[in-house]
């Protein structure tokens, strides 16, 4: 049998292959070059991905257990750095400007929040399989790590970036059900959390608002809000059953459809590879969650179960709420598909997390 | 580990219905969204063919095509566009502000032209070209237009171009017709449209998401519509409408054996180029005019026959055996027909048939009339193709009407007495004919006993349609008959009373019949319809003056047509 890293392995660079597939197609411009060599950087990308996937599989997991705070406090300071001096790109400040690249620190704190609650879940000897939210009432189990976890949640919903403050959210409240936390508490937890929600709506940017609105009814604003989703639903239906092929798509190619190789990638890939190629990308990404789950399920020690299940959560949750939003069935929010999107931090987050993964694989047996 | 296991299923849960609505946009909904997608990025770029010309028996063309030259401005390139609007309107010697007002009106994306002036004269249009390397963004494209090189000449005929309407376009979407298509309105142009029309074509081209040109996908040349060509010649076209000048009323000429329309005019008569330019004028002209000028008198207008008429009691009564070439009666100026006194106009003394018909006799036709019997003289004018309308292939084709006994007993609850036989015998009271079926009965005569179709499309591009198009009924009329009649009608010529006598001097000899019905509370309507050469007949003529007064008048327009078609070699 192959081993489990080999697999996660060889699934990430098929999806990742594919995603430079559909940024070159995207950017492939029938009569002349292509507008921009992107698909190069993210080839780029990708390689340093696999290198650090190698290193950081090649570490112990166990290390994150000592650097979880210094990790967590990097991640806030690079979070108000963004909120003081970053770049401003379509409306939202979400990049940090290093060097020749832009850095997005939002990325990173989702995965430095899962090493963070995975840690204060947990005991520090891996020998003692009992997780502390046993012991925890409400005020220690729920209300001092969501302190913590709002930190970043305010600071990354100021940028703004709804998508991954939703979704830090979530990895925050599916660790806190995993960890046996009482379902009662949870719940008032979650009615505490919600009711002020209605008030929320007037904390909202205008075009957060007109996303939302336009969830409900993309046909409001055809040609403003509503434009992005309408185009993307087009692209994905018009690929129909076997595609337009490789470099065929018009909707990407011609504009029509934006942010064609970062947020709606999957709708560029699906056009021009059809509901045959889509299926085998849906399958991929499910082989890959499923290989997560897998891991985190025969991991006895608390902490690399949890962090296993939490990066899973993690790549899970932003797999399904991209390609929802791709196809009209979630708000459009900034969240990339990981793996296939165009864009440095995600790539190398999303690797960096892959390889812890395998190396609490290849560590667990230690134990 | 319970929680696990259905967070797993969950999730598995939201793969599957991802799944599912892939499943059902890409597959289920597919054909419409690639339809959405096509929408987004093609364009088209029409470009027209030129509408079939109408030609004339000899191949001479009636209706043809013009180019006329629309200034495009494409707005791709802002300041270009702007630049060109400048330029474009110092050369057309129009307000700027007025071509930016257009202009910016017909914007719709930058890859689509504006068409900023419409129909600018050919030496602006070449000044313009030759500023090309200047003006990048101008467009000078030529679209073919309607032209009618001979004015209104056979109006009637051709019928004239518009917009569709409403009934046209749900009749005919389902033979290419789309809104905005020009489509012909009476005449050929209306009943063979679809060969005459022309299919346009263009270029379709790939646009960005700003409408900005990318690539052309392909050209499909615009295709011509096909020529039709009519058995009318242009010349004596021409000689009849001149002859018939500005009297209200038409004149029909026909080859008698296969029904071959040679002329057909009518008056008042329209210009068809009016509802191309659609000058609210004269096109309200035209419209709101009494005398109605759309109206092909030659086959939409039923008028009473009036002596004409007489020909068909003839053939009732030599055919029913009721009089023969022997036959005489004596017309003392008026008949007593039960307790009414029926008139002549004149005194005409003994007459045979020839004579009275030369004479056109009243009373001799009463007493024929009465022996015939009022359903045989209904009978025969319905073998004569009289009552329905000839299957001419022109529209609105008037059918007429015969009255006949049983008609009086349904509809007028009365009986039908001697002396409706003896108005009936003269082409009075109820009768109503058209031009063309009077001219249709006179080549009866001329052919030796055929009922013809007239028809007057000879071709359609180079098929020749000739032979579908005659189709003529024998009658088994007795030659007798038919000679005693031509006899009479050739006496109309050359008698010193005849009616026709005016016709006499020609070079050609003549025979026809005249006719005055009257039509109160107008002047009577005059008739004359004939044919010639008289041995060998190439011609039949019909000259109709709607209240033009005694048939005399159109013995008169009758003869400066043929001396016309004498002068011009053309008989």
């Amino acid at each position: 049998m192959r081993s489990r890293k080999f697999n996660i392995f060889i699934i990430a660079l098929l999806i990742a292959a594919l995603g430079i597939l559909s940024i070159y197609s995207s950017t492939y411009q029938k009569t002349g070059k292509p507008w921009e060599d992107i698909y190069k950087r993210q080839a780029l990308w990708v390689l340093l991905g696999v290198l650090i996937f190698v290193f950081v599989s090649s570490m112990n997991y166990r290390s994150f257990w000592d650097l979880t705070y210094p990790m967590y406090a990097i991640v806030l300071f690079l979070l108000f750095l963004v909120f003081l001096l970053g770049a401003v790109h379509l409306g939202a400040q979400r990049w940090l400007k290093i060097a020749w690249f832009n850095f997005q620190p939002s990325e990173f704190a989702k995965l430095a929040i899962v090493i963070f609650l995975a840690r204060y879940f947990s005991r520090k000897s891996p020998y003692d399989i009992t997780l502390s939210s046993r012991r925890f009432g409400i005020l220690r189990g729920i209300l001092l790590p969501f302190a913590f976890v709002a930190v970043p949640i305010l600071l990354v919903m100021e940028q703004p970036d709804l998508g991954s403050a939703v979704m830090i959210f979530c990895i925050f409240m599916a660790l806190l059900y995993l960890t046996d936390m009482r379902l009662k508490y949870m719940v008032i937890f979650l009615i505490i959390i919600l009711l002020p929600a209605p008030l929320l709506w007037h904390i909202l940017k205008d075009y957060q608002k007109q996303r939302l609105m336009v969830f409900l009814n993309p046909n409001i604003d055809p040609l403003g809000a509503g434009y992005t989703v309408i185009q993307s639903r087009i692209a994905i239906g018009s690929g129909g059953l076997f595609g337009k092929g490789w470099l065929g798509g018009t909707q990407s190619q011609l504009h029509f459809l934006p942010e064609s190789h970062t947020d709606f990638i999957f709708a560029t890939f699906t056009e021009e590879w059809g509901f045959l190629g889509s299926t085998a990308l849906l399958l991929l990404y499910f082989l890959l969650i499923r290989q997560g789950f897998i891991i985190a399920r025969r991991t006895q020690d608390t902490f690399g179960k949890l962090l296993a299940y939490g990066i899973t959560l993690m790549l899970g949750l932003q797999i399904l709420v991209n390609i929802a939003m791709n196809m009209g069935l979630a708000p459009v929010v900034g969240l990339p598909l990981p793996l296939m999107s165009y864009g440095g931090s995600s790539i190398v987050t999303t690797f960096i997390a892959l390889g812890i993964l395998v190396n609490i694989d290849q560590k667990r047996a230690v134990f | 580990m319970i929680r696990v296991k259905l967070l797993i299923f969950f999730l598995l849960l939201l793969f599957l219905s991802l799944w599912l609505a892939l499943f059902n946009l890409e597959v289920l909904q597919g054909a419409k969204f690639r339809e959405l997608s096509k929408k987004n990025c093609i364009r088209l770029l029409p470009q027209q063919g030129a509408r079939g010309n109408i030609i004339d028996r000899k191949g001479r063309i009636m209706v043809g095509n013009k180019l006329s030259y629309d200034v495009m401005i494409l707005p791709q390139n802002n300041t270009d566009a702007e630049q060109s609007l400048n330029k474009v309107a110092g050369i057309l010697g129009v307000n700027t502000e007025t071509m930016a007002q257009t202009y910016r009106k017909g914007y719709f994306a930058s890859s689509v032209p504006v068409t900023v002036a419409r129909n600018i004269d050919i030496k602006k249009a070449i000044m313009l070209e030759e500023l090309k390397p200047e003006l990048p963004a101008v467009i000078i494209q030529s679209n073919p237009v309607r032209n009618y090189p001979y004015g209104k000449l056979a109006c009637h005929v051709f019928g004239y171009l518009g917009e569709i309407d409403r009934w046209r376009l749900t009749k005919m979407a389902d033979y290419g017709y789309k809104t905005k298509d020009m489509v012909g309105f009476g005449g050929v142009e209306e009943v063979y449209d679809y060969y005459l029309r022309q299919d346009e074509g263009g270029l379709s081209m790939e646009v960005d998401h700003r409408g900005r040109f990318k690539r052309v996908l392909g050209f499909e040349p615009p295709t011509n519509g096909v020529d039709i060509q009519l058995t009318i010649d242009l010349e004596i076209q021409k000689i009849a409408e001149e002859a018939l000048g500005g009297h209200k009323g038409c004149v029909i000429i026909m080859e008698p054996n296969t029904g071959e329309i040679i002329a057909m005019t009518s008056n008042p008569d329209f210009n068809p180029s009016v509802f191309l330019e659609r000058s609210g004028g004269s096109l309200s002209g035209i419209l709101n005019n009494p005398d109605a000028p759309l109206i092909n008198r030659a086959i939409s207008g039923a008028y009473p026959a009036g002596s004409v008429f007489k020909l068909i009691v003839a053939t009732a009564a030599l055919e029913t055996k009721k009089i023969n070439s022997s036959t005489t009666f004596l017309c003392q100026g008026k008949l007593m027909v039960g307790r009414k006194e029926f008139l002549c106009w004149n005194t005409h003394g003994l007459q045979n048939l020839p004579m009275a018909i030369a004479h056109s006799c009243n009373v001799f036709f009463y007493r024929t009339g009465l022996l015939a019997g009022a359903q045989a003289i209904h009978d025969y004018a319905i073998r004569l193709g009289f009552s329905k309308p000839t299957g001419f292939e022109l529209p609105n084709e008037a059918g007429g009407f015969i009255p006949s006994p049983l008609w009086y007993k349904l509809n007028k609850f009365r009986k039908w007495y001697d002396g409706d036989t003896a108005n009936l015998s003269i082409g009075q009271g109820y009768v109503s004919v058209t031009p063309l079926q009077i001219t249709r009965m006179m080549a009866v005569f001329a052919n030796a006993g055929n009922v013809v179709r007239p028809y007057i499309v000879k071709a359609i591009g180079n098929k020749d349609i000739s032979f579908s198009q005659r189709k003529s009924t024998h009658l088994n009329l007795k030659d007798t008959t038919i000679g005693y009649i031509r006899d009479g009608l050739r006496k109309v010529i050359t008698d010193e009373g005849g009616t026709g006598n005016v016709l006499g001097g020609l070079p050609v000899a003549v025979a026809g019949k005249t006719g005055t019905a009257q039509a109160p509370p107008g002047m009577a309507h005059a008739w004359f319809v004939g044919f010639f050469p008289y041995q060998n007949p190439k011609f039949v003529m019909c000259v109709f003056l709607e209240h033009g007064g005694p048939g005399y008048y159109s013995c008169v327009v009758a003869k400066q047509i043929i001396e016309g078609m004498v002068a011009g070699g053309l008989i």
